[in-house]
């Protein structure tokens, strides 16, 4: 086994083990984590295996496969965190219209009404 | 729509989303506030001292604890005037670029029960289309021409912030576009809603200040985006 593989093996579950330990979610996304993380460790152990399954897609070495997954994937998560950023947005907002009516400063005129 | 619907000026409800204004926000401020109409404030989360003047003032004023957009303070303004039971609510610019002479011949449509939204228009009178700078002029053909296509409704005037909304228009319509894209936003919610719209012809003051102030035309770009990315992510 080469250093590379050692380092990346241990990276990617580092970050599976990372992950279950900050992040409280639902099974599903344990499941497919778990899966993401042992996948990727079998296709470092093993890399004959990544290749013959790009052959099999008609792509030349199995780390190109690797990038272009890698690239769709990373898109896709990007996406994914700015529909998070647009909700915590949204919901900022309504929080922040809130507080700002709650605090309103009153014309003189409108203060004495209200006393 | 309401039928005749004679309201005081305290039921008039002028909102002004205003940040970092503090140089101008007076000198806009007086002539509302001489006219005896209803002035709420909205301090976008301003840095400078904006939110001093605004409390020395015998106006409305509320604060966004952050900065959020034009879109968003305008929907704060709106909310806080309903509560205070406004009848007609009109957008005005903190910059001094709109008049205050104008509101009356603004909210008139309003007042007869004619409509239930009055957009303000630069380009219904010749004087007014020629004191709009060239580029600035051929943007906003453009921004017209992505509302029409994207929208659906036809506007002489696509971003014109001076707008008059009755009560009942203002309880229906909800903001959600916090930047400057809330003025194609509001267009397409007036479709949904089927609201009545009417244009009126007003005059824009491009003083030095405002045109450093306002929008470049480089946001024209920017705006589309946020429409284009509001569409996707709703």
């Amino acid at each position: 086994m080469r250093a590379i593989q050692i380092i990346l093996i241990v990276g990617l579950l580092t970050l599976v083990t990372m992950y279950f330990r900050r992040f409280q979610s639902r099974a599903l996304d344990h499941l497919s984590v778990l899966g993401l993380g042992v996948a990727g460790a079998v296709m470092v152990a093993v890399p004959d295996w990544t290749t013959s399954l790009a052959n099999l897609v008609g792509v030349g070495r199995g780390a190109d496969l690797l990038s272009y997954f890698g690239l769709v994937s990373l898109a896709f998560i990007c996406l994914l965190l700015y529909a998070k950023v647009r909700s915590l947005e949204s919901q900022l907002t309504r929080l922040a219209r809130a507080e700002a009516i709650e605090h309103a400063h009153l014309p003189p005129s409108a203060s004495q009404a209200s006393e | 729509m309401k039928e005749n619907v004679s309201q005081s000026s305290e039921a008039v409800f002028v909102v002004v989303p205003a940040y970092n204004e503090g140089a101008v926000i007076h000198s806009t401020l007086q002539p509302l506030i001489d006219s005896s109409y209803s002035v709420v404030v909205v301090d976008d989360g301003s840095h400078d001292n904006t939110w001093s003047v605004l409390t020395a003032l015998p106006v409305y004023a509320v604060r966004h604890p952050c900065n959020l957009g034009q879109g968003a303070a305008l929907q704060t303004g709106m909310t806080f005037a309903l509560r205070q039971k406004a009848e007609i609510i009109v957008h005005f610019d903190a910059d001094g670029q709109h008049q205050v002479k104008d509101i009356e011949s603004l909210i008139q449509p309003l007042r007869n029960g004619e409509c239930d939204v009055v957009f303000g228009s630069r380009f219904l009178r010749q004087t007014d289309k020629q004191a709009v700078p060239f580029l600035r002029r051929l943007i906003l053909r453009g921004a017209v021409m992505v509302n029409r296509l994207m929208v659906g409704v036809w506007q002489s005037d696509a971003y014109n912030g001076f707008r008059a909304l009755s009560r009942e228009a203002v309880e229906k319509i909800d903001l959600r576009e916090n930047g400057y894209a809330h003025a194609s936003e509001i267009l397409s919610q007036i479709r949904r809603l089927k609201l009545i719209y009417v244009e009126r012809p007003t005059t824009i003051l491009y003083s030095e200040y405002s045109k450093a102030k306002g929008l470049s035309n480089w946001s024209a770009f920017n705006i589309l985006i946020d429409m284009l990315l509001g569409r996707v992510f709703r």
